[in-house]
C-alpha cells in the first residue's frame, strides 16, 4: 500500500505543478495575439460617431474596465483571485455578458452531442475491430477499407456531405440549429422530436469517422496480441479459444481505454467543426468566435476547462492504470 | 475463388457503406416526420388570410409561420441585454442603428430618417424648428405617443435620456455631445435643444444636432430613474445592466432569447395605431431572427423560405431567381439591386513617406485600377459604375449627386483601367524603373507596397487583388494581404502605424448630416493623431482648406454657397488622391423571399418606402403593409 500512496502523491504533484503552468499559458497566449479587443468594442459603439475625443473616453472606460491597462502581471494577478472564485469576467466580444453566463449555456449542448457521439463511436468501432481482427478474411478485408475510408474523411467534409445529402438534397434532415427555427424551447414531444431531428446530422458527423479510427486500431492491437507468444502457448497448451479471446481483447483494450479517456477529456473542447456546419450551439463555436474576437476572458475559460478536463483524464487513467496494470506502477515507481 | 472473395468483398464493403447511411437517415425519421407538418402549417395559411381577425397561434411553444416574419443577416449571436440606456448589447433587432436608420421595432426615435428622400418623417415627435442662428431647435412631440405602460411619452423622457446619455458616456453622449449643449423639457410635449457652441459664439454644428433627432432611441424618464437608483448611478453599472424590466415605446417587445434566436412580439396596445402615426398595426405578430453561424447558412434559409428579409451581401442575386426559379426578390429588378449609399474605399496611409511624398502615385494606382472589374466580380454588378456614377464624396442618390457641380470637376475624375495615362503620370513625376527590373523606384528604392482588407470579405478581398494588379500593370509592386478583422481593426485605427500602405474601409453611408459627415471622414485633419481611431481620415491626410470648408458647410443654410463649397471639396479630394472608392455600395442589403410574405417595397411600388431591412428609420413602414401570400 505504500507503494500506491508514493504513487499517488507523485502524480498528484505533477497534476497541480502541469495545473499551475497551464494557468498561466491559458492566461499568457491569448494576450499575445496582436490585436486590441478594447478597440473592437469600442469601434461596435463608436459606428457613426464623429467625435474623435468622445470614442477615446469610450475606449478609456473599456480599458479601465477590463484592466487592460494594467501592468500584464497585476492583470495576472487579477485573473488567477477571480478564476479561484470562479468568477472569469466579463466577455469582451458578448460584453456585458457573464463569462460564466456563456459557458452554461453552452456546456450542456456540446456534452449532450459530444459524449453519446465519443461513446458511440468508440464502441461500434472497437467492437468492429476486434471482430476484423478475430474473423478476418472477408469482414476483415471489407471493414479495413471502409475504416480507412472514413477514418480519414476529414470532419468538415464528412459534415459537408451529410448537410447536401439528407438535408439539401434528400431533405430529410434539418439544416441548421439545435431545434426548429419556428420553437421556442419548452417540454413537450414535439420540441423533443426537434431536437432529436436537429442531432441526428452533427451526432453522426462525429461518429462515422471515429468508428473508422477506432476499428482501426483496435484491429491492429488484437491482431498484434493474438500472434502473441502467450497466444501462440495457450492455444499450445489447449486451452479453450473463447477463453484465450478473452485474454487477447482486455489487452488489446488497454491503449483504447487511453484513447477513450482523452477524447472524454478533450470532449469540452467542443465539435468545432459539426457546430460550425450545422450552426449548433455549443463550446467549440463559443471558442471560435472568441478566438477570432479576442476574447481573453472566454477563451482563457474555454481553455481553462479542456485543461482541467484532460489534466482529469490523465490523472484519472493514471489512478486506475496502477490498479488494474501493476507493470505501469512500477515502471513509474522506478 | 480469389476473384469470387474479392467480388464478396467488394459487396460487403458497399452493404456495409449502405446500411451506414440507412442508418443515418433512418435515425432522421423524426425530421421525415416533422416535414409535412411544415407544409401544413404553409397550407393553413390561407386559412388564416380568411379569417385574419386573430390567427390563434398553433400553441405556445411554436412560432406559427404566417404570423412570423423571419429575418438574417443582423443577429450574430446571443442577445446580452434590453438595456437601451446601455449601448452596446449585441442586440441587433432592438438597440441598433445610428442617425441614417435607428431600428425602430422596441425603441423609437424623435424622428425616423428616409434615406431616399433624405426627409426626417415623425415619430414621437410631430415637428422641430430652428431659430435663426441655429442655436436652439424647438422640437414637439406627437400627442398620441406613450409608453408601454400606457403612460404618455414626454419632453421628460428626452430630457432624462440626455442626461443619462451624459452621465453614462453611452452611444448617444459619445456621438451629440460635442454638438448638443442641453436638451429642456420646456413644456409636457415641447422640448428646446440647444447648439453647442464654438469659441467664436457660433454652433458647433447644427447638421449633427439634426442626427439626434433621427439617431436618438427615447427611454423613458421613470425607468432611467429605476435603473439610476439600482445602480448608484455608477456609469459602468447602468451601462451593464441587463435592463429585463425596460419600458418601451415601439410596436414590439421581447418574447424569447436564447444562444439560437431571438424573437419579439408585437405589443397590441401600441400607441402607433393612433391615426396621427400609422393608423394601424404592423401585419407581423412575430418578428424572429435565428442566430446563423455565417453568411452561408443565412442565405441557405433565405432558399429554403426559413427567412423572409435577408440582410447579408448574396453574389449573383439574380441567379436566385433568373436560375433557381426562387420566389426572392430585391429593391430594383435589375442591377445594382439595391439603393447604394457607401463607397467602400482603398485609403492610403500618409505615414509611409512614398505614399506621402508622391501625389502621381497615388493618383496613378487609382487611374490603373479596373473598377468594371471590381464591380462584375467582387461586387456582382451590384453597385453602378464610375461610368454612370462619376466618382466624387457623394454616395449615388440624387440628392447627394445635386450637392456638387459635375462639369466643374469632370477633368479630375477618372474611370480607371487607364494603364497609359497611369503610366505617363509616373513618368513625368520621375517615378522611373531606373535599374531595369519592371519596377518603379523612388529614392533609389523600389517602391513596394502593400493592400490590406480584413480577411474572409470576400468582395473586399477581389477588390484588393484587382488594386494588386493594377500596380504589376504600371511597375509599382502591391501584395495583397488578408489579417484576420480582429487584428486589421487593431492596427488602422492605431494612428502611427506602417504596416498598411494601402487598405480597405468604408465611410458611412446616410444621415441627415451627410454627405457632410463623409466628407469629413474622407478629409477632416481632426482625427489626425487620434488613439483608437474609428471616426475618420484613417490614412491621416492633412489639408488645411479642406479643414476650412467642413467647417463651414455646416453653418451654410444657402444651398448656392453649400453647392459651391461641396465643388471645392470634391476638387481638393480628386486632386490629391487620399483615398480612393473602389465601388459603390448598399448600407443594408434588401432580399426577400415571398413564399410566406409578399407587398416589400420595391423601387416602382409608388409607395416610396425605403429598403431598409423593413425595421430601419421610415422603412418599418414595411412592416404596416406586407401581405401574406394568397
Amino acid at each position: 500500500m505504500k507503494g500506491y500512496k508514493k504513487y499517488f502523491g507523485k502524480k498528484i504533484l505533477w497534476f497541480l505543478i502541469t495545473l499551475v503552468f497551464a494557468v498561466i499559458l491559458n492566461f499568457v497566449l491569448p494576450r499575445l495575439m496582436p490585436s486590441d479587443p478594447v478597440s473592437a468594442i469600442t469601434g461596435k459603439l463608436a459606428a457613426g460617431m464623429s467625435d474623435a475625443a468622445a470614442v477615446r473616453e469610450i475606449y478609456e472606460h473599456y480599458q479601465e474596465e477590463f484592466g487592460t491597462n494594467k501592468p500584464m502581471i497585476v492583470q495576472f494577478g487579477i485573473f488567477v483571485k477571480n478564476m479561484l472564485r470562479g468568477n472569469f469576467g466579463k466577455s469582451f466580444s458578448q460584453y456585458p455578458r457573464e463569462v460564466s453566463d456563456i459557458l452554461a449555456t453552452s456546456v450542456g449542448w456540446t456534452v449532450a452531442l459530444q459524449l453519446p457521439a465519443i461513446v458511440v463511436g468508440w464502441l461500434i468501432g472497437n467492437i468492429l475491430g476486434a471482430m476484423a481482427a478475430y474473423l478476418r478474411k472477408g469482414f476483415d478485408k471489407v471493414l479495413l477499407p471502409v475504416s480507412i475510408f472514413f477514418g480519414n474523411i476529414p470532419a468538415f467534409a464528412m459534415a459537408v456531405i451529410l448537410l447536401v445529402v439528407f438535408g439539401v438534397e434528400l431533405k430529410i434532415a434539418p439544416l441548421a440549429g439545435g431545434y426548429a427555427a419556428d420553437m421556442i424551447p419548452n417540454l413537450s414531444w414535439p420540441f423533443i422530436k426537434s431536437v432529436i431531428s436537429h442531432y441526428q446530422l452533427p451526432f453522426w458527423s462525429i461518429v462515422l469517422i471515429s468508428i473508422g479510427g477506432q476499428a482501426i486500431g483496435m484491429r491492429s492491437m488484437s491482431i498484434y496480441e493474438l500472434n502473441a507468444d502467450y497466444v501462440k502457448y495457450s492455444r499450445f497448451l489447449g486451452i479453450k479459444d473463447s477463453k484465450i479471446v478473452g485474454y487477447v481483447f482486455r489487452n488489446a483494450m488497454l491503449p483504447q481505454i487511453t484513447g477513450l479517456a482523452l477524447s472524454l477529456g478533450t470532449m469540452m473542447g467542443g465539435a468545432l467543426v459539426a457546430e460550425k456546419i450545422f450552426s449548433y450551439p455549443g463550446l467549440g463555436s463559443t471558442m471560435y468566435k472568441a478566438v477570432l474576437a479576442s476574447d481573453y476572458p472566454l477563451i482563457s475559460a474555454c481553455t481553462l476547462i479542456i485543461t482541467i478536463m484532460v489534466l482529469l483524464a490523465n490523472f484519472i487513467l493514471d489512478i486506475v492504470y496502477g490498479f488494474i496494470d501493476p507493470r505501469v506502477k512500477a515502471a513509474q515507481l522506478d | 475463388m480469389k476473384k469470387m472473395s474479392k467480388i464478396l468483398a467488394l459487396l460487403l464493403t458497399l452493404a456495409m457503406v449502405c446500411g451506414m447511411f440507412a442508418a443515418c437517415g433512418g435515425s432522421s425519421a423524426p425530421a421525415a416526420t416533422e416535414a409535412p407538418k411544415a407544409t401544413e402549417a404553409q397550407a393553413a395559411a390561407p386559412a388564416a388570410t380568411e379569417a385574419p381577425a386573430e390567427p390563434a397561434p398553433a400553441d405556445d411553444n411554436t412560432l406559427p409561420r404566417n404570423e412570423t416574419l423571419y429575418f438574417a443577416g443582423q443577429q450574430w449571436g446571443p442577445v446580452n441585454s434590453w438595456n437601451i440606456v446601455g449601448t452596446n448589447q449585441n442586440n441587433s433587432m432592438a438597440i441598433a442603428g445610428n442617425a441614417g436608420g435607428y431600428r425602430s421595432l422596441m425603441f423609437e426615435t424623435l424622428f425616423m430618417f428616409d434615406f431616399m428622400s433624405g426627409e426626417k418623417k415623425g415619430l414621437l415627435a410631430d415637428s422641430y424648428e430652428w431659430n435663426d442662428d441655429l442655436t436652439e431647435m424647438t422640437v414637439t412631440l406627437k400627442d398620441a405617443a406613450k409608453w408601454s405602460d400606457g403612460t404618455p411619452v414626454t419632453a421628460a423622457d428626452v430630457a432624462a435620456t440626455w442626461e443619462v446619455a451624459l452621465l453614462t458616456n453611452n452611444g448617444t453622449g459619445g456621438s451629440y455631445k460635442a454638438y448638443v449643449d442641453t436638451v429642456e423639457a420646456t413644456g409636457d410635449k415641447t422640448l428646446v435643444i440647444k447648439s453647442k457652441l464654438n469659441d467664436a459664439g457660433k454652433p458647433v454644428n447644427p447638421l449633427k444636432v439634426e442626427d439626434f433627432l433621427t439617431g436618438t432611441p427615447i427611454a423613458q424618464a421613470a425607468w432611467i430613474k429605476t435603473l439610476r437608483e439600482r445602480c448608484n448611478d455608477d456609469p459602468t453599472a447602468i451601462l451593464n445592466d441587463k435592463g429585463e424590466d425596460v419600458v418601451w415605446s415601439g410596436p414590439y417587445t421581447k418574447y424569447f432569447a436564447d444562444e439560437q434566436k431571438v424573437v419579439l412580439v408585437r405589443d397590441d396596445n401600441y400607441w402607433g395605431q393612433d391615426a396621427s402615426m400609422w393608423g394601424k398595426l404592423p401585419v407581423p405578430k412575430y418578428i424572429a431572427h435565428n442566430i446563423y453561424a455565417d453568411n452561408a447558412a443565412g442565405e441557405l434559409a433565405l432558399k429554403a423560405g426559413e427567412v423572409d428579409v435577408c440582410q447579408q451581401f448574396i453574389g449573383n442575386i439574380q441567379n436566385l431567381w433568373l436560375e433557381d426559379d426562387l420566389p426572392i426578390s430585391t429593391f430594383y429588378d435589375e442591377a445594382p439591386y439595391g439603393v447604394c449609399l457607401t463607397m467602400p474605399t482603398a485609403w492610403y496611409n500618409m505615414n509611409i513617406p512614398v505614399v506621402k511624398d508622391n501625389v502621381a502615385l497615388r493618383k496613378a494606382i487609382a487611374m490603373a485600377t479596373d473598377y468594371e472589374a471590381i464591380i462584375a466580380n467582387a461586387m456582382t454588378n451590384q453597385s453602378p459604375t464610375f461610368a454612370e456614377v462619376p466618382r466624387s464624396l457623394m454616395n449615388p442618390t440624387a440628392g447627394e449627386q445635386a450637392l456638387y457641380d459635375h462639369e466643374a470637376v469632370k477633368d479630375l475624375q477618372w474611370a480607371g483601367n487607364d494603364i497609359e495615362g497611369a503610366n505617363k503620370l509616373l513618368d513625368e513625376a520621375g517615378l522611373l524603373d531606373t535599374d531595369g527590373d519592371g519596377w518603379r523606384e523612388y529614392n533609389g528604392e523600389k517602391i513596394s507596397l502593400n493592400a490590406v482588407c480584413p480577411n474572409g470579405w470576400s468582395d473586399w478581398q477581389a477588390a484588393m487583388q484587382i488594386v494588386a494588379a493594377a500596380g504589376d500593370k504600371i511597375g509599382i509592386s502591391i501584395e495583397p494581404e488578408y489579417p484576420e478583422w480582429d487584428i486589421m481593426q487593431t492596427r488602422f485605427t492605431d494612428p502611427s502605424q506602417t504596416d498598411y500602405a494601402i487598405f480597405m474601409w468604408s465611410p458611412d453611408a446616410a444621415s441627415p448630416s451627410m454627405p457632410w459627415g463623409r466628407c469629413n471622414q474622407f478629409l477632416s485633419s481632426e482625427f489626425v493623431g487620434l488613439q483608437n481611431n474609428w471616426s475618420g481620415n484613417w490614412g491621416q491626410y492633412v489639408n488645411e482648406e479642406a479643414d476650412k470648408i467642413l467647417k463651414e458647410i455646416p453653418l451654410t443654410t444657402d444651398e448656392a454657397k453649400k453647392v459651391e463649397l461641396y465643388t471645392e471639396l470634391v476638387k481638393i479630394y480628386l486632386t490629391d488622391v487620399p483615398s480612393f472608392s473602389l465601388m459603390y455600395r448598399p448600407n443594408l442589403f434588401h432580399a426577400v423571399n415571398e413564399s410566406v410574405w409578399t407587398n416589400f417595397p420595391s423601387a416602382d411600388d409608388g409607395r416610396n418606402i425605403p429598403p431598409a431591412d423593413c425595421t430601419d428609420g421610415y422603412g418599418i413602414r414595411a412592416l404596416y403593409e406586407l401581405e401574406l401570400v394568397g
